[in-house]
């Protein structure tokens, strides 16, 4: 891969909670407008990477490299401030504020500037939430607040998306419209680490795919060389 | 009646500042979930600064208030990074002590300095009383009410009409959020310490020049906050401000019409009619509160 537009690299990461060591050095690294989905079972340390990458956790070792700074140690609001924007796996969306605030707020720290349209891309790729901009976002259904979520991200007009699950709990319906937002995403430019558990969804936007196992990278490639084969990899992840 | 009106009106000028001094307490503990204890002596603190400023300094009195106002900010911002961080790993009754702790320093520190004498302020402003009707408005009644109606007015102008005001309600529903949105979290706890140690300095401020001075004044202070947040509703920052003017009124009323020994227990009666009839105050949400 040509490292002169790698946008970000992670070497020997690990991180652990406590004496609970749940990363444990894993390497990968993402190309300008490349999509990497990041697989793995259930506790395998998925949105862990996210959150070191973050800043939400540190790391007890290892490098995270963003568009040639080492943010390994720098405080979660610099690595916001330089481009890395995470929606989270719990959403985590302001309940009692309107869609637009929350909408807004994504862009208030660092692209102030640009917030009305950035809001006018937001709701170019959502609609629905432009119809919904004065509801509180306590009251959307869980797809629409994953919208939001990923809106709110996108306001924040971010150099590297980090999408933990976001098809993560939704009905069928929306996972085609979340995974087409992706797409679309993806279309615009944008580089993407998205953890994903719907592998259809992941193979269908992503370029290149690792694999997280015990705490390490178990084993990766590129989603085309698959050829529609997953069954491969349900095994290499699950068994 | 005219008693009744008149014993309102000055019970509304004191709840004033019962409000202002629930209304700081409210913002630190929205902010960061910790009641501080100590707020009382923060208070009497900023009474003193401006005592010392105006007697010893010899400034005028909008200077030596502006300025403690500053001190306190600052001190704000120094406990929040000094005491509060360094220990946020620990159990959370460890703010509740920590806040106390500060709280009696400041309090020795100012017995140390000044022994337990009572210090009378000189008068501030002479504005003459008028008359509405037959009710007497005194210059000290029209000066609190007016400061704390244009701060109150201010404060909550900015929490519901400003992008700050915004981002801070935000932090309050959502501190995973607001890290997702960018939000330096340490620095708005710390910053809210400021806030919060500020606007009970506005309120010791406003109490300096009608109320003798002395380094226990504190604990009346804490214990009214307390008693108009929890008649307003824990954490409400509206309920903390209707809480303070409620129970400022309610201590001039029972202290007329039934015993003026109840006027200093009435905060603690108000207290427990509360949590026994309706926990959640007048405009609480429940929530739990850990200290
Ligand atoms: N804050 C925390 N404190 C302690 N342990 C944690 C914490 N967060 C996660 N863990 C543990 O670390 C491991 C990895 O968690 P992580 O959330 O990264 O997994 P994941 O791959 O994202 O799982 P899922 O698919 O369920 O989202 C799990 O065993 C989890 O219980
Ligand atoms: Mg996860």
């Amino acid at each position: 891969m040509d490292t002169h537009n790698e946008v970000l690299s992670v070497s020997g990461l690990h991180v652990s909670y406590g004496t609970k060591e749940v990363l444990r050095g894993i390497d990968y690294n993402i190309s300008e407008r490349e999509v990497v989905a990041v697989l793995g079972a259930n506790g395998s340390g998925k949105s862990t990477s996210l959150n070191a990458i973050s800043g939400f956790v540190g790391a007890s070792s290892g490098r995270i490299v963003f568009n040639g700074t080492d943010i390994t140690e720098l405080a979660a609001h610099k690595i916001f401030r330089l481009g890395v924007i995470q929606v989270s796996q719990a959403r985590d969306l302001f309940p009692g504020l309107t869609v637009e605030h929350n909408l807004r707020l994504g862009a208030a720290v660092r692209n102030r500037e640009e917030i009305e349209q950035r809001l006018e891309v937001v709701f170019n790729y959502f609609p629905r939430l432009s119809e919904r901009r004065n509801q509180q976002a306590r009251s959307l259904s869980g797809g629409e607040q994953q919208m939001v979520a990923i809106g709110r991200a996108v306001m924040a007009n971010p150099k590297l998306l980090l999408l933990d699950e976001p098809s993560g709990g939704l009905a069928p319906q929306f996972i085609n419209e979340i995974g087409d937002i992706v797409q679309a995403l993806k279309d615009d430019g944008a580089t993407m680490l998205m953890v994903e558990q719907n592998l259809s969804l992941a193979f269908k936007v992503a370029d290149r795919f690792i694999i997280l196992r015990d705490g390490m990278v178990s084993d990766g490639g590129f989603v085309k060389s698959l050829e529609g084969n997953h069954d491969e990899i349900v095994r290499t992840i699950y068994l | 009646m005219d008693i009744f009106l008149q014993l309102t009106l000055s019970g509304l000028s004191q709840g004033a500042i019962f409000a202002l001094i629930a209304l700081s307490l409210t913002v630190v503990y929205r902010a960061t979930t910790i009641v501080n204890f100590g707020h009382g002596d923060f208070v009497m603190a900023g009474a003193f600064f401006v005592y010392v400023l105006v007697i010893y300094v010899e400034l005028p009195y909008v200077f030596a208030a502006i300025s403690a106002v500053l001190i306190m900010l600052g001190m704000g911002l120094g406990v929040s990074r000094g005491f509060i961080d360094p220990i946020k790993a620990g159990p959370h009754i460890g703010f509740a002590m920590m806040s106390i702790s500060l709280g009696y320093v400041l309090r020795g520190g100012a017995r140390f300095l000044w022994g337990r004498e009572v210090f009378p302020m000189p008068r501030v402003f002479d504005i003459e009383p008028f008359f509405i009707g037959n009710l007497v408005v005194t210059g000290d009644v029209l000066f609190i009410s007016a400061i704390v109606a244009v701060f109150l007015l201010i404060f909550f102008f900015i929490f519901y009409r400003t992008t700050t005001g915004v981002i801070i309600q935000a932090v309050y529903q959502s501190e995973r959020g607001a890290t997702l949105i960018g939000v330096n979290v340490r620095a708005f706890h710390q910053s809210m310490w400021g806030v919060g140690l500020a606007m009970g300095a506005l309120a010791g401020i406003l109490i300096a020049p009608i109320s003798l001075l002395h380094p226990d004044l504190g604990a009346t202070f804490l214990i009214r906050g307390f008693a108009a947040m929890t008649l307003g509703g824990f954490g409400s920052l509206g309920g903390a401000v209707v809480g303070g003017l409620l129970l400022g009124v309610a201590e001039q009323l029972f202290g007329f019409y039934i015993n003026s020994s109840l006027q200093d227990i009435t905060a603690y009666l108000i207290i427990v009619a509360v949590l026994v009839i309706r926990p959640a105050g007048l405009f609480g949400r429940t929530v739990t509160v850990r200290v």
